[in-house]
């Protein structure tokens, strides 16, 4: 070394490395998530692909732009609303015509029937055939759903940060468009967030054949104009580093939805008060206003090596329905680069008031009435296992397995007649597949 | 049911939230760690929602089978599927 | 070991943080901490005491941050994870990424003396004033295992060979040092002085010009001054081995350890103090006279560089 060079050179050298200040917190990275989602619900019902994509792209100064595409295959046979009988049953519904996916000819001795008088150009009617004994399942369920949202985020000042976002979905029969914004606050050297968001959707409902009359006879006619709805959501949310091992959130979501929220395609038996038998089938009736209410508290925290993740949601609606969540679970590295995570979900939901297996033909109708069994009491659980594994910088890929059972009272102790006999609440079990693959841009 | 008890339960559910909130600010001059101590949440897998496309998939399963919504964010831009 | 001139014993907790004492001075403020296992002292020549804290709380916050991140004591932090997965991959982050910038470059301007993957010898090299050296046979089989150049860094990834290890030991309290000056002059233009266990660094002279008086410790009486020195800008940094060593046959091995033998440099001077614009450049240099042993005074002479030692 030369003379006195030594001392320039190391001075280049530290300027290099005190110079730009590396500072502590890393700061967000330009990101995607993919992952493709296999359904399989058991006794040959719903079945769903879903692929979905997720980017986040880091701009100078923590400004944020994220986009989600998601594309929703479903096809199988769905419960229609009403109850099994010991004899056999026909139901009909509008279709599409000839060409398009709703018909399916294949699916259980589904038959199209000429379009009835006055119904109107392109509408046909489908009828299909219930065994005794099995639970009237529509064979003709087919789907196909793409949504897309956009987002953006940027910080306001030192310790607050707003985003707006914009989402469009829509499939042959349903349209969604939903715009949110959100602003959070942070304190304590940013150990603590507080969040404020609201949210606003607007939906369409427009079934094939139109909307019924709720409590009119199932038919193949031509029925009413769409249905629309709009709901409005705000949710205040509090997230705290507790200490270095654990972190919270705590959120609480208000929100009111006004419009069209009946299923159009569901139907309720309305049956014998002696023998049980059905009778009529009647397009069913919720009211047009709905107000939900939850609070939600996720845990997440670092023992030894494993992150163990405990969350539970309390939900209570203006239909009477409630609901408890609790989910945990726990991650565990097996080497340095793969990862075991099992998980498990309880879920506990409270009937909505107006909910009702069926009506009884000898009755004066209530106000409302859904059978529904997804507004029903039941429980459910998940059971599932995640392998992950990195694999180079920054990405990863994983498979996730789970199994899910759904449960509700099959036989009500007032069943009336030859449905004290029958299975009102058909256990739902299905199992799901979701392979992923995150890496950084 | 419409009974009092119940709609007492409704409020309170919303009312231990909020007093929960702001207990926590309150008291909040010197709560979570020091900066250096910041280490284990500055991970990925610490971060409340490290796997968005994996929550869309559950949160998307269980709306269209449960009557319930929300909780971890908005469910983002609703099916027809409920 | 230099030590500011203290003052009052009189010091008060603060508040925001239960480990940090702040006291009056003359002309500002003292805030002292511990960290790094050394104390730390700030001093802020201020009038306003919002002021002196914040800059303490910076300051014990840069220091604790970079002890956590770059300590090879812990077992949960980037260092630790490096050296856990030898043979393999490891992504850095952008700050660790800078320092092993630095280490890989002064490596080369040392001529191989400055060595961040020689932390495997303190596996042999036990340094508690006792007299077990350890042999020859152990010294050599760990010297496979040493060597940056069998490192691969492209940046910002690292690969060690199965086995070895890096350890931040030699510059991590001058880049705290460092670090910590930069962010107290983000809060404030008054003169700051900070000083961790012996290295120091000041923003500039007093507000009145002149120099700020900080104490050398003697290597012999520890905790007792040996002489004085007056610093008006830059940074100082101290390498010896006045705490740790190993006595054996009436000869004093320091501990700071040669890479290229595996063994204390020989004839090593008992301490160096150098005098540099920043505390990295001054422990950089410092570390380096030592590793020169009996050439160590030539070596300063050479390079024109501002010591002192004790022989």
């Amino acid at each position: 070394m030369a003379r006195g060079k030594l001392q320039a050179t190391l001075a280049g050298l530290a300027a290099g490395l005190l110079g730009n200040g590396a500072q502590a917190a890393d700061p967000a990275v330009s990101h995607v998530d993919t992952g493709i989602l296999f359904y399989q619900e058991l006794g040959g019902r719903v079945q769903a692909i879903e692929p979905e994509l997720n980017g986040t792209l880091v701009f100078p100064d923590q400004h944020i732009l994220t986009l989600g595409i998601v594309s929703d295959t479903l096809t199988g046979a769905s419960p229609n609303g009403a109850v099994p009988s010991s004899k056999s049953q026909t139901f009909v519904t509008p279709a599409k015509p000839q060409g398009s996916s709703s018909v399916t000819s294949a699916s259980g001795g589904t038959v199209v029937l000429p379009p009835p008088s006055g119904s109107g150009p392109g509408l046909l009617v489908r009828q299909y055939k219930v065994a005794p004994g099995a639970t009237p399942l529509d064979p003709g369920f087919s789907d196909q759903r793409y949504a897309v949202n956009l987002g953006w985020a940027q910080p306001i000042d030192e310790s607050r940060t707003a985003s707006v976002s914009g989402t469009y979905s829509t499939e042959h029969d349903y349209r969604s468009i939903s715009g949110s914004a959100s602003i959070a606050q942070d304190l304590n050297s940013k150990n603590t967030t507080l969040n404020l968001a609201v949210n606003f959707e607007s939906d369409l409902s427009q079934p094939i054949g139109g909307t019924p009359t709720p409590f009119t006879q199932m038919s193949g006619q031509l029925k009413g104009p769409n249905g629309s709805r709009t709901e409005s959501d705000v949710v205040l949310g509090l997230t705290q580093i507790v200490n270095r091992y654990w972190i919270l959130q705590l959120n609480y979501q208000y929100g009111y939805s006004n419009g069209y929220q009946n299923d159009p395609y569901r139907i309720i038996s309305v049956v014998d008060p002696v023998s049980g038998n059905p009778m009529s089938y009647l397009y069913e009736n919720r009211p047009k206003t709905r107000m939900k209410q939850s609070v939600y508290l996720e845990n997440k925290i670092h023992i030894d090596d494993d992150i163990v993740d405990v969350s539970a949601r309390y939900y209570r609606d203006s239909w009477g329905l409630s609901s408890t969540t609790l989910e945990v679970s726990d991650r565990s590295a097996l080497t340095r680069d793969l990862y075991f995570e099992p998980l498990v979900r309880w879920y506990r939901q409270s009937a909505a008031s107006f909910y009702r297996d069926y009506l009884v033909a000898n009755q004066s109708l209530p106000q409302y009435a859904s059978s529904d069994t997804r507004l029903g009491s039941f429980d459910a659980f998940t059971f599932g296992a995640k392998f992950g594994l990195a694999v180079g910088e920054g990405s990863e890929i994983s498979l996730r397995g789970e199994y899910y059972v759904q449960s509700g009272n099959q036989h009500p102790s007032n069943a009336i007649g030859q449905l004290a006999h029958q299975n009102l609440f058909p256990t739902l079990s299905a199992v799901g597949l979701m392979l992923g693959y995150s890496f950084d841009l | 049911m419409t009974n009092r008890f119940s709609a007492c339960l409704r409020l309170r559910a919303s009312g231990v939230a909020l007093f929960l909130a702001t207990g926590l600010i309150a008291g909040c001059d010197a709560i979570g760690p020091q900066p250096w101590d910041r280490d284990l949440m500055a991970q990925q897998r610490m971060q409340l929602n490290p796997y968005p496309v994996e929550a869309a998939a559950d949160d998307h399963i269980y709306f269209s089978k449960e009557g319930s919504s929300g909780g971890r964010a908005f469910a983002g831009g609703g099916c027809g599927c409920n | 070991m230099p030590n500011a001139v203290s003052s009052p014993i009189v010091t008060e907790e603060v508040n925001a943080s239960p480990t940090l004492r702040i006291a009056p001075e003359p002309n500002g403020y003292r805030l002292s901490f511990n960290a790094m296992a050394c104390p730390c002292e700030v001093r802020v020549e201020v009038s306003d005491v919002t002021v002196a804290i914040e800059v303490g709380l910076v300051a014990e916050a840069e220091a604790k941050r970079i002890e956590s991140k770059f300590s090879r004591y812990r077992d949960d932090n980037i260092v630790a994870e490096i050296n856990r997965n030898s043979g393999h991959d490891v992504r850095v982050d952008p700050e660790t990424a800078q320092l092993l910038d630095f280490a890989s470059q002064f490596h080369e301007v040392s001529g191989g003396r400055f060595d961040i993957t020689s932390g495997v010898l303190r596996r042999i090299w036990h340094f508690d004033g006792s007299d077990k050296l350890p042999s020859d046979g152990e010294i050599k089989a760990l010297r496979l295992f040493i060597g940056w150049r069998k490192v691969r860094w492209r940046n910002p990834v690292i690969r060690l060979k199965p086995g070895m290890e890096i350890d931040f030991g030699g510059i991590g309290k001058e880049y705290a040092v460092d670090s910590a000056l930069v962010a107290a002059q983000k809060i404030t233009k008054a003169p700051v002085l900070i000083n961790f266990g012996g290295d120091l660094r000041v923003s500039g002279p007093h507000a009145d010009g002149s120099r700020w008086r900080v104490a050398i410790e003697s290597t012999d009486h520890l905790g007792k001054p040996a002489g004085m020195l007056e610093i008006a800008e830059g940074a100082l940094a101290t390498s010896g081995d006045a705490r740790r060593f190993l006595l054996k046959d009436g000869v004093r091995y320091g501990h700071i350890l040669n890479p290229l033998s595996g063994r204390p440099v020989a004839g090593a001077p008992r301490s160096v103090t150098v005098a540099a614009a920043t505390c990295i450049e001054a422990g950089m240099l410092a570390t380096l006279a030592v590793l020169h042993g009996r050439l160590a005074e030539k070596f300063l002479e050479r390079e024109k560089i501002q010591a002192w030692f004790i022989q």
